[in-house]
């Protein structure tokens, strides 16, 4: 260990071990997963996302909601406490995160898991109320406002169908409507697609989750 | 030049006096250390700066909210402040006092002249600039939003090519030398900085090759975005604080390691669990259950070189130096070392499934990141700092006031900066494991400690500017505070 | 490179002794030792097999009493599965069934061998079905339920322990020697029961699993059809 030859060599056979384990074999072992076949609907799961959902998840990195959001459902081995709390049926396998670019798993809980966002708040509207006004959603939450994902904008003859209801103290000046941008569409799109509720051979939904909720 | 094994360099006090050729040891490396430096010190600032911004929007969201300044939000601030720190900061830190001390190591000049053709000193300032270009880059890529979205390696692909370009540069300057350093007899810190230069490149190469360059399916991503997190602060960071306490602490107090046969154990054994102590942030996640067994095993385990690493440098009999006190160099890096025992302690015990299910993703786990980047790492380049300008300038520059400022500073704002996020991250934690309890209920019991926070974040940007101050009249003291 | 390095300083010779010449204290190799034990342990236990398609650890549940890789699999969770397998389509996850049509199985004195139903009523009624008209909580039913004897005596012990412990209901679990037993006796059925014909069986519970039930335990055999 004295001479540099034979340190250069230790130094590379130790690091390669963690190397193989943590790199080559998800690599070859994680990422050579494929979706597996429905047999319900036909169709492949985990599901591909929509193009406007594609477009999203460019906006989910760009405005940095990993930070604050895991993506992640615990594995009841740890904890069941994520999925009594309602945050998913059942613990997230690596095969949930297939039809991203980019494996938005977060290591910071400032804000709520969103890996079943979608199952929880079925209407856009309660995103764009979330997104562009969270203090009129929730008057504790620490979420900041995005307000460069709206427009405000004249009323043109007629109020738009997108334009948002908001409560008197965050809507704009009268004549005034907030509009979403197509940035905040393809986020909402995206965050609507975030449900993983279904069961894949390594992930039985049913066997560790509570009743699913009646509709 | 004694060519045995010798044993005896275990007892001796200090590598890195060379008696006259000190001097000269230190004109060869001053130009490149000293770029490398200064440019770190800048960003350093910016990153406590924006860390303050940070803190405040946690407790007033609105802060700096303006919807045409759509760069100025936390989504975007939090990793321009990461990235700063990691790249901006840190490595370059390590960088130059990574080749400080590995001249006076080596006890020869190792940037001075030309070797096989090629000027040293333009390789290593062309790395400089480069590594900064990247960082610039990157940090503006990102106010734009192209970002890459993975932790830690935002920059997109052509900014994080730079630096790795800049740091084959580097390697290139490394790779010349190897040929004389073959036969010489090396010691331990040498063994650290050696594994740290030559991990970096592997470590950051194949993190940005299989996350941004050509990413891997999103399912796979996950193992190695941890692998990188875990690796690039024990493999390459550490190491270098690392290098830097073993050289510097027994030098500083005037005694040799404690048992220092234990040394190369420690060595082999944070090489060994450093490269999967990055899991850990995976425990419970969306990998096979094995990775997240690993990553507890691993962490439990890496209390074992933490405990070589004490009794090697805390062991050591510190009465034959009474000037300890005043020394602010040696107090910087013994604070770094305490950093690393608390982060190993936080380590091991937030690791185990049933601490992990409340504390994951809470105020602790930010403690650790704090711990490592600010802790272990940032505060041993400052000892090497405080050690090493005087004698790259040649003269005593630093302001003795500004210095103890800055130190306790930095002390009182980091200690409590852990300790209000650790206790942000037990109470939030803890309730949030009855699932009765609202999140955002839990949120609002974070927010004393978040502002307790923004007080720690005040003072540790008090101590950066102290700094700034010390070494901006170091560095050009002479013309802009010209002495009466 | 215009010289040589010289070795400097004369390693202090006090020192020398104290570092080099102290065997490693027995403690801490005993520490290290246990940490490394442990570790390897852990490790054995809880990597599921180091297989890539395991993602939870067998790890001992620390509240106690929790189950381990060799314990037998929970009949509710089996039960639970085979019941949104086979069942939810007419009683609902809810277990309420759908009014006028599948009648409810939350708080039924049929599920919960209630008043003048019996664990053998409800074991037949899930292997041989049941036809007509069937009072359910004051309620009558006209719909067909169908035989479930293809299912073993296993499943249908799960499926019945399960509905007999959530949605309310707290009744004791049926155990499968008893669902074997009930088979056995009522091999000659064929067709569906009909509320009479089930209804004219005396009552009998499940001894085996120590229930104290408020009739006689007296297991008739059921009338031939």
């Amino acid at each position: 260990m004295h001479r540099l030859p034979t340190l250069l060599s230790g130094i590379f056979l130790v690091f390669l071990t963690s190397w193989l384990g943590l790199v080559a074999y998800p690599a070859i072992q994680l990422g050579r997963l494929v979706p597996v076949s429905d047999a319900e609907t036909g169709g492949s799961l985990p599901p591909l996302y929509n193009g406007s959902a594609v477009a999203g998840q460019r906006v989910y990195a760009s405005e940095g909601c990993v930070y604050c959001h895991t993506q992640q459902v615990r594995q009841t081995s740890v904890t069941h406490s994520d999925i009594e709390r309602g945050w998913g049926l059942r613990p997230s396998v690596a095969r949930d995160y297939l039809r991203d670019s980019t494996a938005f798993l977060g290591s910071s809980r400032i804000g709520e898991d969103l890996s079943n966002v979608g199952t929880r708040l079925t209407n856009a509207t309660a995103y764009y109320n979330e997104l562009y006004a969270p203090a009129s959603v929730s008057t504790e939450a620490t979420m900041p406002s995005y307000s460069d994902l709206f427009k405000v904008r004249q009323i043109q003859g007629q109020r738009s169908a997108e334009a948002l209801d908001l409560p008197p103290e965050f809507a704009p000046k009268p004549g005034y409507e907030v509009v979403p941008t197509t940035d905040a569409k393809n986020l909402v799109a995206y965050l609507l697609s975030l449900k993983h509720d279904y069961a894949l051979p390594e992930a039985d939904s049913v066997k560790n989750s509570p009743a699913p909720p009646s509709h | 030049m004694n060519a045995t094994i010798d044993t005896t360099h275990y007892s001796r006090t200090s590598f890195l006096d060379h008696g006259d050729d000190t001097r000269s040891i230190d004109e060869s490396v001053r130009l490149p250390v000293l770029a490398l430096f200064g440019n770190a010190i800048h960003w350093f600032m910016v990153a406590v700066l924006i860390s303050l911004v940070l803190a405040i929007k946690l407790i007033v969201p609105g802060f700096l909210n303006f919807s045409w300044a759509n760069f100025l939000s936390y989504g975007r601030l939090v990793p321009i402040a990461r990235d700063l720190f990691l790249y901006g900061w840190a490595s370059q830190a390590a960088l130059g006092a990574g080749i400080w001390l590995a001249a006076r190591l080596a006890g020869r000049p190792l940037a001075s002249t030309r070797d096989r053709g090629v000027h040293l000193h333009t390789l290593l300032i062309s790395a400089t600039v480069l590594w900064n270009l990247g960082v610039v880059l990157g940090s503006l890529a990102i106010f734009a939003g192209y970002t890459t979205g993975v932790e830690w390696l935002e920059y997109p692909g052509w900014a994080s090519a730079t630096l790795f370009l800049s740091f084959l540069l580097i390697g290139i300057w490394a790779v010349l030398l190897f040929d004389r350093s073959k036969n010489e007899d090396l010691k331990v810190p040498q063994w650290y900085l050696i594994a740290g230069f030559c991990s970096f490149p592997w470590i950051y190469g194949t993190a940005n090759l299989l996350l941004v360059w050509k990413p891997l399916s999103a399912a796979s991503q996950g193992a190695v975005q941890a692998w990188f997190s875990g690796s690039f602060l024990s493999l390459w960071l550490l190491p270098v604080s690392l290098a830097a306490l073993y050289a510097m602490i027994p030098r500083a107090l005037g005694s040799p390691l404690n048992r220092g046969s234990l040394a190369p154990l420690g060595f082999w054994s944070i090489l060994l669990l450093g490269g999967w102590n990055g899991i850990q942030r995976l425990i419970g996640g969306p990998v096979p259950a094995w990775m997240s067994s690993v990553g507890v095993v691993s962490s439990v385990l890496f209390l074992i070189p933490i405990l070589i690493i004490c009794i090697n440098l805390l062991g050591i009999d510190y009465r034959k130096n009474p000037r300890v006190g005043r020394n602010v160099s040696l107090r910087f890096l013994i604070l770094g070392l305490f950093s690393l025992i608390t982060l190993g302690v936080i380590g091991a015990v937030s690791s185990l499934p049933m601490i992990s299910a409340a504390l994951h993703f809470t105020g602790v786990s930010e403690a650790q990141t704090q711990l490592w980047i600010l802790g272990a790492v940032t505060f041993p380049l400052f000892g090497v700092l405080y050690e090493a300008l005087p004698r790259l300038l040649g003269r005593e520059c630093w302001s003795e006031k500004l210095s103890e400022r800055h130190y306790w500073l930095s002390l009182v704002g980091f200690w409590l900066l852990i300790g209000m996020l650790v206790l942000e991250g037990l109470f939030t934690g803890l309730a949030l494991l009855d699932p009765a309890v609202s999140f955002l209920n839990v949120s609002s019991y974070a927010y004393p400690f978040r502002f307790m926070e923004v007080v720690a974040q005040l003072l540790l940007l008090a101590g950066a500017m102290m700094l700034g101050v010390n070494i901006t009249r170091a560095l050009a003291g002479d013309y802009l505070f010209p002495k009466r | 490179m215009n010289h040589d390095p010289t070795s400097p300083n004369q390693p202090h010779q006090d020192s020398r002794e104290q570092s080099l010449s102290r065997p490693l204290s027995p403690w801490l190799i005993g520490a290290f030792i246990l940490l490394l034990i442990w570790g390897g342990f852990y490790l054995a236990f809880n990597s599921g097999g180091f297989r890539q398609d395991v993602y939870e650890s067998d790890a001992v549940n620390w509240a106690g009493g929790g189950a381990s890789a060799e314990a037998p699999p929970d009949p509710k969770v089996v039960g639970k599965r085979l019941y949104s397998q086979n069942c939810v389509v007419c009683h609902q996850a809810t277990g309420l069934g759908v009014p006028g049509q599948f009648p409810p199985l939350a708080g039924s004195d049929w599920v919960n061998s209630d008043s003048i139903h019996g664990d053998n009523h409800l074991v037949l009624l899930l292997l041989h079905g049941h036809q007509g008209p069937m009072n359910v909580e004051g309620q009558t039913y006209n719909n067909a339920m169908p035989q479930w004897k293809q299912l073993s005596d296993d499943q249908i012990s799960s499926i019945l322990t399960y509905i007999r412990s959530d949605w309310g209901n707290n009744a004791p679990a049926i155990d499968t020697s008893f669902v074997t037993l009930m088979r056995k006796e009522s091999e000659s059925q064929s067709d569906p029961w009909t509320q009479s014909e089930l209804m004219a069986i005396p009552r009998a519970m499940d001894a085996s699993k120590g229930a104290a039930p408020a009739a006689p335990a007296a297991s008739a055999a059921p009338p031939a059809k």
